[in-house]
């Protein structure tokens, strides 16, 4: 019976693999300035300026976790096993396709080893000016693998593969589950199922890094500015990286992590290696600078001295962009697969009460917080956690279909009256020791305060205790993962996924390894605690009495081990089941809006594309016609 | 002299490690503070707990607070891998953070030294020659110019000169840094000429304002009629006696500023986008780049004390009654 079940999980896989790389290389999907392979005039420079980078790991490939970094890397700097097109979700874009793999992957029968072919011809930029090899694939895993490189998200591959386990000592430590019999061949052994290890194959960490330059640097974020190439763009510069030995090695002079950083052409890079529907690669350079003065981007942009800016224009410009018809077109509202949501703890009185959890959600006014948030432009209404190009039936599960997006006081009254901390049974939490002074922690940036107002105004007559505090951004997630502090609700965070399978969204927020330690979690609502945790963080009293009132503390890790183990056609399906339950059962969040990522482009960008995996724009897909050789602009 | 002068030195030093202690009890020791949180910082969105305890080990957060804070102040003086004085690695950069502060400290001397010319040149004038025409129609222009200089903040004026001199004019090429030996002379100067000139004003207002008041006070002191009754021409008795002494006090204010704004100019060269030491301790402080925000602090608070040390000897040499012992 297992077997049979294997073999039809190998086989579904194997169809669905097949049918994605035939999607993505047939080019049947387009649609307006997205079309595929559109034949843009190649040329010029794209000019985008931005306050800071931001990294949060020097830009090595190995540790970065900032999707900017990933647009660069996936779209212009790295090439790996898997990818993607680079194209918006219509197009495909959050799904896996083959880009050094010179096909789908030979999944053994049961679903536990992986084995890939490489194409040849796929060339290191200079100064390494080799052709990309099987050991390359294996020794960016070694680097996953070894301790002092701090993989920020290892935990997808560590535990997974045979023998990584994150902790060597040693990058050239070899790992069990990776063999390279040849150059052009690569196996992957599994400790277990996986359903979405392609997905994971196309994350920064895992494409090709020449073992002779990043063997210098050991330690995590050092490999950044020295990055050499195996894509269609490089570092300007890089031909003078002398490599030598590690002593000669001075930082790439095209990337400064404090002014910023240009791409040229690598010269090594074959497009007959690649695809025009993965990397039409029009543009000759892209420059990003370092402009402190936020405003001042923005006005460049108008002045048509960039010809991109990232990020919510200022005030005056937004205002343009959306009365005056000579600014049409230029303001890009793309769904960036993110959540902005309210978090509940289930262990702070009153929301440890999933009556009090339903009604919050029945009563959330979303279109106001939505509209104080900059309006529709900024995303569509979300009804479960998961955006919907991550998880298409995400649109489907709507539990408190009974709250349109205004909020829904009838209906919120009457789920609170079921809760045992209205004790009149008027549809308001009125027990005073749980229902008075009840911390709401919100944001003191724009345009958070405005929104924090409507959304007390929504819950206050359900919830009349709420007493608002606003911190600022990073004072607000420090607050929420500090477990002692049971912030009871806040408006403060939202969350994006990783890659753009569901077990790449939901396994930080929802699974309890997403609770590491007691001043760390990004699972704030703490779904899935443990005792023995709970005491460790001193609020053992508050599992206990959670316990004692609703029984066991939801749980969705077994669902989601589950859910990842099938084959990649079920996971979608297991995962509403799962998300169903955390909306239904857990009830640990309001989510508000699936929100959209804005681009602001000039005209002289002819042909903008946006990039679903990274949520930026595409900048290997997208056109400008400003003339401008990367040189002349750096 | 000397004896004064080694005092203070060692004064100096006193006081960096006390402003060094300071500034770790605030981010180690402050509610919401320690090793920690500042790890779990640097450690991403979803920070493992093994990933946090290599982030500690590689910034040194692993050891007790006390060991810590030696091993940094020990570094400060006797110089770490990477050069004396020892000031560490950026985790936010990931680099060694002495050259980084170099080239970011030479930024801002010369935004400071170029507005610190142009305050002078602009500000000692205005105020010698209010000061010698009393309520007249330029002495009022004049104070009036250095009451508006004052009061305007400067993220308003630099806002304002970009608008002027460049979004509605452009007159002048726009924000940034163009180092001069990269570029040449002239996009070095029209990139630092509006910063230049916000900054310098409104310190030159103050300037106007604290001559003027200066010499007037001067102006009838018993010196100068001494001066004036031996028959010296009216133009010596003003520049060689009058301007001397009025503007000795000048030093002491001129050394502070200039060191505040060596100590970086943070909201000119946020404006501008002058990657000086000022835009380095607010982005460290945004990253909690503790490291950075150390050594930024560190620097301001030499800056400060050394030129306080300069302008106590300087007075010495300006003003025959001063004498140090």
């Amino acid at each position: 019976m297992k077997s049979v079940k294997r073999r039809t999980i190998v086989a579904i896989t194997s169809l669905v693999v097949l049918a994605l790389v035939a999607a993505a290389c047939g080019g049947s999907s387009s649609s307006g300035s997205n079309a595929n392979g559109s034949g843009a005039a190649k040329g010029g420079t794209i000019r985008e300026e931005l306050q800071e980078f931001g990294w949060t790991s020097g830009f090595d490939p190995t540790g970065e976790y900032l999707g900017t970094a990933w647009a660069l890397y996936d779209q212009m700097l790295m090439r790996g096993l898997m990818t993607y097109n680079h194209r918006d979700a219509a197009a495909g874009g959050d799904t896996p396709v083959p880009d050094i793999a010179t096909g789908p992957p030979t999944v053994s029968e049961d679903g536990m080893t992986y084995e890939f072919e490489l194409k040849t011809g796929v060339m290191f930029g200079p100064p390494v000016d080799r052709e990309v090899t099987s050991k390359d694939i294996a020794y960016s895993f070694q680097r996953i693998n070894t301790a002092s490189l701090s993989a920020l998200y290892g935990n997808y591959y560590c535990g997974v593969i045979t023998g990584m386990t994150c902790d060597a000592e040693k990058v050239d430590t070899a790992i069990e589950g990776i063999d390279t019999p040849d150059a052009t061949h690569i196996t992957f052994h599994l400790d277990a199922p996986v359903g979405d290890f392609l997905y994971r194959l196309t994350m920064p960490a895992t494409k090709a890094i020449p073992e002779e330059v990043a063997k210098c640097f050991t330690k995590a974020g050092d490999y950044g500015p020295y990055l050499i190439s195996s894509s269609a763009y490089m570092f300007m510069g890089s031909e003078d990286l002398d490599i030598s030995s590690c002593d000669t090695m001075k930082p790439i002079s095209g990337y400064d992590v404090q002014k910023g950083m240009t791409l040229v052409r690598n010269p090594n890079y074959d497009p007959a290696s690649d695809s025009t529907e993965i990397r039409e690669a029009n543009i000759d350079g892209l420059q990003q600078a370092i402009n402190t003065n936020y405003d001042d981007i923005f006005q460049r942009l108008l002045d048509g001295e960039i010809d991109v800016a990232a990020g919510t224009p200022p005030k005056g410009v937004l205002l343009k962009f959306e009365t005056d018809p000579t600014y049409a077109g230029w303001l890009h509202a793309d769904p960036g697969d993110r959540t902005w949501y309210a978090t509940m703890n289930l262990f702070a009185a009153p929301f440890d009460d999933v009556h009090v959890r339903k009604a919050v959600n029945l009563a959330f006014n979303k279109e106001g917080v939505r509209k104080a948030y900059g309006g529709e432009k900024r995303g569509q209404i979300a009804t479960s956690v998961e955006p919907p190009a991550v998880l298409s039936l995400s649109e489907s599960i709507n539990p408190y279909s009974a709250n349109t997006g205004a909020g829904n006081l009838d209906a919120a009254m009457e789920e609170m009256k079921q809760s045992r901390y209205d004790l009149d049974k008027n549809g308001v939490c009125d027990d005073g020791g749980a229902c008075d002074d009840i911390l709401f922690l919100g944001r003191n940036v724009d345009p958070w305060p405005e929104m924090d107002q409507v959304a007390l105004a929504s819950l206050q007559p359900i919830l009349p205790g709420l007493t608002l505090k606003e911190v600022d951004t990073s004072t607000g997630y420090t607050t929420l993962q500090q477990m002692k502090k049971l912030v009871p609700i806040s408006l403060v965070p939202g969350w994006g996924k990783d890659y753009g399978s569901p077990y790449g969204f939901d396994y930080y927020i929802f699974h309890s390894d997403g609770i590491y330690s007691c001043t760390g979690a990004s699972n704030y609502s703490l779904v899935g605690l443990t005792k023995d945790f709970a005491d460790e963080c001193g609020i053992g009293a508050e599992y206990d009495a959670y316990v004692q009132n609703n029984g066991e503390v939801p749980s969705v890790d077994a669902k989601m081990e589950e859910c990842v183990g099938k084959p990649a056609s079920q996971i979608d399906q297991c995962f509403a089941e799962l998300d169903t339950y955390v909306m239904e059962t857990a009830v640990p969040w309001v989510p508000w809006i699936w929100a959209n990522n804005w681009t602001s482009v000039n005209p002289t960008v002819n042909q903008y594309v946006f990039d679903q995996f990274a949520g930026t724009m595409s900048y290997i897909n997208s056109a400008v016609d400003n003339g401008l050789a990367p040189e002349n602009v750096a | 002299m000397l004896r004064y002068i080694i005092r203070r030195l060692i004064w100096l030093v006193f006081v960096l490690v006390v402003i060094t202690a300071i500034t770790y009890a605030i981010f180690f020791v402050l509610p919401g503070g320690g090793s920690e949180a500042i790890a779990q910082r640097f450690a991403g969105k979803a920070p493992r707990p093994e990933v946090v305890q290599e982030v500690k080990i590689q910034m040194g957060l692993d050891k007790p607070l006390g060991i810590q804070f030696f091993n940094f102040t020990k570094n400060l003086f006797i110089g770490d891998q990477y050069g004396w004085p020892g000031l560490g690695k950026s985790f936010t950069i990931r680099q060694p953070l002495k050259p980084i502060l170099m080239e970011r400290a030479l930024v801002t001397l010369q935004l400071a030294v170029g507005a610190a010319i142009m305050w002078l040149l602009i500000g000692i004038p205005i105020g010698v020659l209010s000061a010698l025409r009393p309520r007249t129609l330029f002495d009022r222009f004049a104070m009036m110019f250095a009451l508006i200089g004052i009061s305007i903040p400067v993220f308003v004026l630099g806002a304002v000169g970009l608008y002027a001199f460049v979004y509605k004019t452009h007159l002048l090429p726009g924000t940034g840094y163009k180092p001069l030996l990269e570029y040449g002379f002239q996009p070095w100067f029209s990139h630092f000429l509006l910063p230049w000139f916000v900054l310098a004003l409104l310190y030159a207002a103050f300037y106007a304002r604290l001559s003027r008041a200066n010499l007037l006070e001067v102006m009838g002191e018993d010196f100068m009629r001494t001066a004036r009754a031996k028959g010296l021409t009216e133009r010596r008795v003003i520049v060689h006696h009058g301007l001397r002494a009025s503007l000795t006090p000048l030093v002491t204010v001129f050394g502070l500023d200039m060191a505040g704004l060596l100590a970086g100019a943070v909201i000119t060269e946020r404006i501008f986008n002058i990657p000086g030491l000022g835009d380095l301790a607010i982005k460290s402080i945004g990253s909690q780049d503790v490291y950075a925000i150390l050594d930024v602090t560190l620097i301001a608070a030499f800056i400060i004390t050394f030129a306080n040390l300069v302008v106590d000897i300087a007075y010495a040499f300006l003003d025959p009654r001063v004498r140090y012992e």
